[in-house]
């Protein structure tokens, strides 16, 4: 019988790629000290449809929602680790971030214009290009048991990125709407409301989750049930109503930290739940790209990578000592910055109803993901160990 | 190397050494952030002197020498909030406490210094278990005998010490039920526990530790993990069972009270030490460990059971004639308070069983930073 064999065949894919990718990621990091989201990213990669394998391009399918849920689970936990106090005793980390955001921005924009790309797209990617994906950042550190200020500064500088760049795109991608096909509500609804409300809900479920978490007696073990639970619900929540689950994932974290429920290291990585939607998460995001255009984009993607790698380690480097760490470390932490794919992809793939599904297609910008998706893990990795703030136990 | 000459030293003149956790304000883990704050504090004048612990959670802070307990207190103070200063532009907490409640040991990274590296290799899982903090007072003394007199002289007065700094009663997570859970870490190790009971210091020198070190076992007396030891170089006796308590005011009132006992002590107010009050030192030690303020101890002459609490009372009456001239009443003030009430373990305990380990750190850090946002 044809059918089930065939029924049979594509249901079996998804599973069968996913052990390969987490059979490559122990032997890669066993044998070429590889971080195990780099070897995810290489099987996703070779495994996809376009390229020699077998999966079929995933977006938009209900991989996709599984992947949108492991990220924001990573989200959330970044956004849990993220001190506001902070910014106020080093008012120096919050100027990083905003010169560093803004220098990428600057850099990369105008690497696309001389490379002849047009005006609203060089925007978008610049706007994409300012955020470090949290994703390889925080496997990376607690692969490493990383802690030191260029661990914890590279999760701060990240989070606030991907939240300027959340709003950067929403706004860019609202303007064109505007200046192109739709009206001026639906420019206004892209951007602003989205922002706002999606924040809002996040906030919102920090504050009632928290709550009922002081109402439990067992706070240490039903904290990682009940965070992850609310996150599904607000993922699907915030997908159904096309808002953005990014921003939401990250202030549901940031708010819930700030009404201290305290999690216990056990929890980071929100244990073998998180392990194990990270390898989906990574595999999906490679079997995304089709290699035609990654050699379409090739060169440009290369000059973006360089730009973006100047303009942040520039920025870090510049302010280290006014906030209070070596000129090494500073310029440690740009480099840490260097990940970027996943939280591209997820958003882009949350943005298809705008109707900008050409981004997508953007010259550079599958060989931009893909270059960073590997090697992004990789430069944050070496940074780490340079730093001396790698576990040595876990230094392999 | 033989042991280096006895210096002598201002008569009671004091310092203090407080070991400290530096957290992570996230989960209130121990961090490895100690070269991190150690290049920030190195840049600004630093109130004091500091340096790095044997892990790269640790981080100890000594004062200058000091005759009064107010400009002891002042100088901690200033210390203080140089610390707090530092903590709060890198994001990283600093609390006192003689143990961090649920931190595990082999998570703890050894600070890159060759000692501490030697010290890792020889002692293995101890050295890493070692990640205690604890509070050591200096006393000078005007000789070596002298020095020797007071180390002995004090054998009846160690669980005080224990008792009112205690500040470790959770250990890998759990309610050890010991007030300062931190000292059986210390007494693991092989050269811990108390001095071999001699008076004169060329005697010591020559029988005790000439001998010692042509066994090989030592090089120098740090490498001895005693209660109280002397400590030539400085011309003092080191008191070392105390943990290190929440805030700075309770670690300069109890090296206010220290001083003014030895004061006392030095006066032979008592009768002289004989090697026989050791026979129940190690039991009123961990009367004081286990029971802390509420431990019954056995007075080493008269054999009768004491309450801890009763017998520092009695002792606070005896010194107050001390205190007025050394100036440290306020501090013995601040020993009657906790004598009268609890000691910063039993709030620890308090406060575990509300919001669990990681609150209690939360707790120590926010106690340790009292006063420097005033």
């Amino acid at each position: 019988m044809p059918v089930s064999i065939d029924l049979l065949t594509s249901d079996i894919l998804w599973p069968l790629a996913l052990l390969l990718a987490w059979v490559g990621g122990e032997f890669g990091y066993r044998w070429l000290g590889l971080p195990r989201i780099s070897s995810y990213g290489i099987t996703g990669f070779l495994l996809a449809q376009s390229q020699f394998g077998f999966l079929p391009n995933p977006s938009g399918g209900p991989v996709a929602s599984l992947a949108d849920f492991a990220f924001a689970l990573i989200l959330f936990e970044l956004g849990y680790r993220i001190n506001l106090r902070w910014l106020r005793a080093n008012p120096w980390l919050g100027v990083t971030s905003l010169v560093e955001s803004a220098a990428t921005f600057v850099a990369v924009f105008a690497v696309a214009r001389l490379f002849g790309v047009e005006l609203a797209p060089s925007l978008l990617l610049a706007a994409l290009a300012m955020a470090t994906s949290p994703a390889a950042i925080l496997r990376v550190a607690n692969e490493l048991h990383g802690a030191g200020q260029v661990t914890e500064r590279t999760l701060h500088l990240s989070a606030f990125s991907c939240l300027l760049t959340v709003v950067a795109f929403k706004v860019i991608a609202g303007y064109w709407v505007l200046s192109s096909a739709g009206g001026f509500f639906e420019a206004i609804w892209a951007s602003v409301v989205v922002v706002a409300v999606s924040a809002g809900l996040g906030a919102l479920f920090g504050v009632l989750v928290a709550g009922l978490l002081r109402q439990t007696d067992n706070p240490g073990h039903a904290a990682t049930i009940v965070f992850a639970l609310a996150v599904l619900l607000l993922t699907t929540l915030t997908t159904a109503f096309k808002f953005s689950p990014l921003l939401a994932a990250i202030a549901f974290g940031m708010v819930a930290r700030h009404r201290r429920v305290v999690l216990t290291p056990a929890q980071r990585n929100f244990g073998v739940l998180g392990d194990l939607l990270t390898v989906l998460l990574f595999v999906f995001v490679a079997a995304t790209i089709d290699w035609r255009q990654v050699v379409v984009g090739i060169e440009l993607a290369l000059a973006v990578v360089a730009a973006r790698l100047l303009s942040k380690t520039a920025a870090t480097t510049a302010f280290a000592r006014l906030s209070g760490i070596t000129w090494r470390k500073g310029f440690l932490t740009g480099l840490a910055l260097t990940p970027q794919s996943v939280f591209v992809i997820l958003l882009l793939e949350q943005s298809r109803h705008l109707d900008i599904g050409w981004v997508s297609d953007m010259a550079g910008l599958a060989a931009l993901v893909l270059l960073l998706e590997i090697i992004g893990p990789l430069v944050t990795r070496w940074a780490l160990l340079r730093a001396g703030e790698a576990h040595p136990a876990r230094r392999g | 190397m033989p042991l280096e000459p006895f210096k002598t030293s201002a008569a009671l003149s004091m310092g203090v050494e407080l070991e400290l956790q530096l957290v992570n304000p996230t989960d209130f883990d121990l961090t490895a952030a100690s070269s991190d704050m150690l290049f920030l504090l190195e840049r600004a004048s630093f109130p004091g002197d500091v340096k790095p612990e044997i892990t790269e959670s640790m981080i100890e802070i000594a004062t200058d020498v000091h005759i009064r307990h107010g400009a002891l207190l002042e100088q901690l103070r200033r210390m203080r909030d140089a610390l707090v200063r530092a903590g709060d532009r890198l994001n990283v907490g600093l609390c006192g406490g003689g143990t961090h409640p649920f931190q595990r040991w082999f998570d703890q990274r050894i600070f890159a210094k060759p000692r501490f590296e030697e010290i890792s290799v020889l002692y293995g899982y101890l050295a890493k278990q070692f990640t205690v903090f604890g509070q050591h007072v200096h006393i000078g003394c005007p000789s070596a005998d002298e020095a020797l007199y007071l180390l002995h002289a004090l054998n009846r007065y160690v669980p005080h010490f224990i008792a009112l700094s205690a500040s470790s009663p959770y250990s890998q997570g759990v309610d050890t039920l010991f007030d300062s859970a931190r000292l059986n870490s210390v007494f693991a190790f092989p050269l811990s526990g108390r001095a071999p009971f001699i008076l004169q210091w060329a005697k010591f020198e020559a029988d005790y530790f000439a001998k010692m070190e042509t066994t090989g076992v030592v090089k120098s007396m740090k490498d001895f993990y005693w209660d109280i030891r002397p400590k030539p170089e400085y011309g003092t006796i080191e008191l070392r069972v105390c943990d290190t308590p929440l805030s700075v005011e309770r670690a300069a009132a109890i090296a206010g009270y220290f001083q003014s006992l030895c004061r006392m002590l030095l006066a032979r107010e008592e009768p002289a030490p004989v090697e026989d009050d050791y026979l129940v030192y190690h039991y009123n030690r961990f009367q004081a460990c286990r029971f802390g303020l509420d431990g019954i101890m056995v007075h080493p002459r008269t054999h009768q059971n004491i309450s801890l609490r009763e017998d520092i009372l009695a002792t606070l009456r005896c010194l107050a004639p001390h205190a007025a001239v050394l100036d440290a009443q306020a501090a013995l003030d601040e020993i009657h308070d906790v004598a009268r009430s609890e000691n910063h373990a039993q709030w620890l305990r308090r406060l575990g069983q509300v919001s669990g380990p990681a609150g209690m750190v939360e707790g120590a850090v926010s106690r340790f930073r009292k006063g420097a946002e005033k």
